[in-house]
């Protein structure tokens, strides 16, 4: 008796634990099908004359840089308190969590409503495309004259409607450290260092000089990924939903694999503490690829004063033009301050005194042409971190060549995960076969839509 | 009993108390039955049913059948069944961390309890092992990953030290991720686990101790003919708890390696595979599907310590 007594107390316990594990996954279930009395309701109800707006302006984002210049160069209407709601980016948090406060919207009280969200290259269709955005023409922001086609581009939905802006334009470079190509090169000048550079072949030879001498030609087998995966032919996912990797992106998986064995790289992801290190001034890495929000924001050690090298680097071309990422301001559908919000978006994108600025103190290549090429002319310019080039006017050239397209819902999660699977297999800790099983794993983890092999 | 019932009014044959013991112990059980035993049979309903959100559209629910627990149990192109593999892995980081913590924490139960050690200064003793069971997992993991990263504190020393030449990377090798899995869950443990040993044997009587000494029994005597028997019932709590708690072993682990669980998801625990179903894509069914294997193994597992530490009985 006691005995049994005993078990089922002991099964009471397993029942409770093992309950409380799942019963999490109860409460967000019910809560999934309001979306479609969302999509219905929302439209009309933005649509009429809002009398007053509202006192509260949200703001989802995933760091601090667009909050710093808003802080800076945008006056908020007196009276109006603007929240920051932002989550990090790796891994998808920021998407999950936009995503369910999205779905939400309907639902929220009127001051904790999303206004305006930010969203990146490699998941802004998921947005544009979808109910959860409105139309920024109707709100008022009709000016694209000055901006870049494909800002524009990327911020409509599949009928040309548009649902939001860019504050920059991303074209991509190689950044390089002088003191390193001086030493490898024998130049640190961005023309002949480019001379040097313009193909896989030269620099996966110079990457060979570059070890020989004692450095790193990159600081993450990554690094080089956005540059191919930029230049595919075709999208990662195709239209029946099956993941398919293109000539590009196993050009890089056999470039990372290559530089790992031979040590002309680290193994580390991108974002990593032991990349970002390689950027201070005892690091001995000489190529980095970014857009000027790489250089200007994501490069902070760089630019530390004391233990950093600011002034020690240059940009160019590089093997291929690319573009990488860029930040876009979307309005929601629901938001109870359209004035607000628009108002926002032509600031950023019209205010030549707001453009300006982001070039001169941000060292940002703004979305606006006219500023850009004002810049791109001025013999006095010269960004300090690049050691007085201007880098603006190599950035007017590199976004002559960007084109939106091959880009799926799916690309910052898929880029992610292979970059970390991949990086397995370039460590030597897992077979090829190992390393591409256990993405397509996590692929059906993440999205069991998309097929894999 | 007896005279209460015969002092009872004549018009009642008899009085029933037991209604008020199934009134004082119902609370327990309504609760019970809503948040605990209604979800886990949701749970089960739930693994039947293809049910996830792609982007901001949902997808299902959509009647599968077994379809959930088939793609549970299929092979990959390398024949690895997944759910096999992270099984063994949580079982792997559970020994680890458990067998270490369930000895010393016995060890330090008898030195802490023992009349002729009578250590000193017991109390600041006891709050410090007990110390690490109050950071929270994932700050403790934080911290872990921090000083064991490529460029962090504990590289730069074997470094310095000529131990290594570069940086070793702790969290690409199989072995030291688990390992530091291991080392974090004894040291986050073991202190609670000494607490409820201690309380444990305490609970024995000391004239047991006394007649064993009076006897003549050595210590390895006394340990295993009197502690150890009297000390099974507490023992068998800690050991089912610990297991359960091993279990769904996920903070740790998670944080650690990012949700990964690499090098080759070898550091995969089951609750963190289940996990990875939630997130992005709030794939109800599989997730459900999951949670319904944890609860066999959970069950089977704690059957099995429950019968073979109580055999003896």
């Amino acid at each position: 008796m006691k005995k049994a007594l005993a078990l089922l107390l002991a099964l009471v316990m397993v029942l409770s634990m093992a309950a409380c594990g799942t019963s999490k996954t109860e409460e967000t279930k019910a809560a999934a099908p309001a979306p479609a009395e969302t999509q219905a309701a929302t439209p009309a109800e933005t649509e009429a004359p809002a009398a007053e707006e509202g006192k509260v302006f949200n703001i989802y984002a995933w760091n601090e840089e667009f909050k710093g210049f808003f802080e800076k160069y945008y006056t908020v209407p007196e009276g109006i308190t603007v929240n920051w709601i932002i989550n990090p980016s790796d891994g998808g948090v920021y998407q999950d969590k936009l995503d369910e406060a999205l779905l939400n919207q309907e639902n929220a009280p009127a001051d904790e409503k999303i206004d305006m969200f930010l969203a990146e290259a490699d998941y802004i269709l998921k947005y544009t495309d979808s109910e959860f955005t409105q139309d920024i023409q109707a709100l008022g922001v009709t000016d694209f004259s000055n901006t870049y086609e494909y800002t524009v581009q990327a911020a409509s939905d599949s009928n040309g409607v548009v649902k939001g802006v860019s504050f920059q334009c991303c074209p991509s470079a190689l950044i390089y450290r002088r003191s390193i190509a001086k030493d490898v090169l024998g130049t640190d000048d961005p023309a002949e260092v480019q001379a040097k550079l313009d193909s896989w072949d030269k620099f996966n030879a110079v990457a060979a000089d570059a070890k020989a001498k004692g450095y790193y030609m990159t600081a993450s087998e990554s690094e080089t990924f956005r540059v191919f995966s930029d230049n595919g032919t075709s999208a990662l996912v195709d239209d029946s939903g099956k993941l398919t990797l293109n000539d590009s992106i196993k050009a890089w998986q056999a470039q990372a694999k290559d530089f790992s064995d031979k040590g002309y790289t680290l193994t580390t992801g991108i974002w990593d503490d032991e990349c970002t290190a390689q950027m201070f001034k005892d690091g001995k890495t000489m190529c980095y690829f970014g857009p000027a929000w790489y250089f200007n924001f994501s490069m902070g050690n760089a630019q530390d004063p004391e233990k950093g090298c600011p002034g020690d680097w240059a940009i160019c071309q590089g093997p291929q033009a690319h573009f990488w990422g860029g930040t876009w301001l979307l309005a929601a559908t629901g938001s109870d301050n359209p004035t607000m919000l628009a108002d926002i978006m032509d600031t950023f994108i019209n205010d030549e005194e707001v453009c300006e600025n982001l070039i001169k103190n941000e060292s940002q290549f703004t979305n606006n042409q006219a500023v850009n090429a004002k810049f791109a002319a001025d013999p006095n310019y010269g960004n300090a971190f690049l050691g007085g080039q201007n880098d603006v006017a190599v950035f007017v050239d590199l976004a002559k060549n960007i084109k939106f397209e091959n880009k799926t819902i799916y690309d910052q999660l898929l880029c992610e995960g292979l970059q970390t699977y991949w990086r397995e297999y370039c460590d030597g800790e897992v077979t090829e076969e190992e390393a591409m099983a256990n993405y397509y794993k996590y692929i059906n983890e993440k999205y069991p839509e998309i097929v894999t092999p | 009993m007896n005279q209460l019932r015969e002092k009872a009014p004549a018009k009642h044959k008899s009085i029933s108390y037991a209604k008020w013991g199934y009134l004082f112990i119902a609370p327990f059980f309504i609760t019970y039955a809503i948040f605990k035993l209604y979800p886990l049979f949701l749970t089960i309903y739930n693994s039947f049913f293809e049910n996830y959100r792609s982007g901001l559209k949902q997808v299902g629910p959509n009647f599968v059948g077994l379809a959930n627990y088939i793609k549970l149990f299929t092979p990959d192109a390398n024949g690895i069944i997944d759910i096999i593999k992270y099984t063994g892995n949580t079982v792997v980081l559970w020994l680890g961390g458990a067998i270490p913590q369930i000895v010393i924490a016995l060890l330090l139960a008898i030195f802490f309890t023992s009349y002729r050690l009578n250590i000193k200064g017991q109390q600041f003793f006891k709050t410090v092992i007990y110390m690490p069971n109050l950071i929270m997992a994932s700050a403790f993991s934080m911290l872990f990953y921090t000083l064991f990263s490529n460029v962090g504190p504990v590289n730069q020393l074997l470094m310095q030290m000529g131990i290594a030449e570069k940086p070793i990377d702790f969290f690409a090798i199989k072995i030291t991720v688990r390992s530091l899995i291991c080392l974090m869950n004894f040291l986050l443990w073991f202190g609670n686990t000494t607490i409820l040993l201690m309380a444990g044997i305490m609970g024995i009587d000391q004239n047991m101790f006394e007649a064993a000494n009076i006897d003549g029994a050595t210590s390895t005597q006394t340990f295993f003919r009197v502690t150890l028997p009297l000390l099974t019932p507490i023992l068998v709590y800690t050991v089912i708890t610990a297991l359960i708690g091993g279990l769904q072993m996920f903070d740790v682990p998670q944080v650690l390696t990012n949700g990964a669980g690499n090098p080759n998801r070898s550091s995969m625990t089951l609750i963190m595979f289940l996990n990875s179903y939630l997130k992005t894509s709030k794939n109800y069914g599989m997730a459900g599907a999951i949670s319904v294997i944890i609860f066999i193994i959970t069950g089977l597992l704690s059957m099995l310590v429950y019968r073979s530490l109580t055999k003896k009985d």
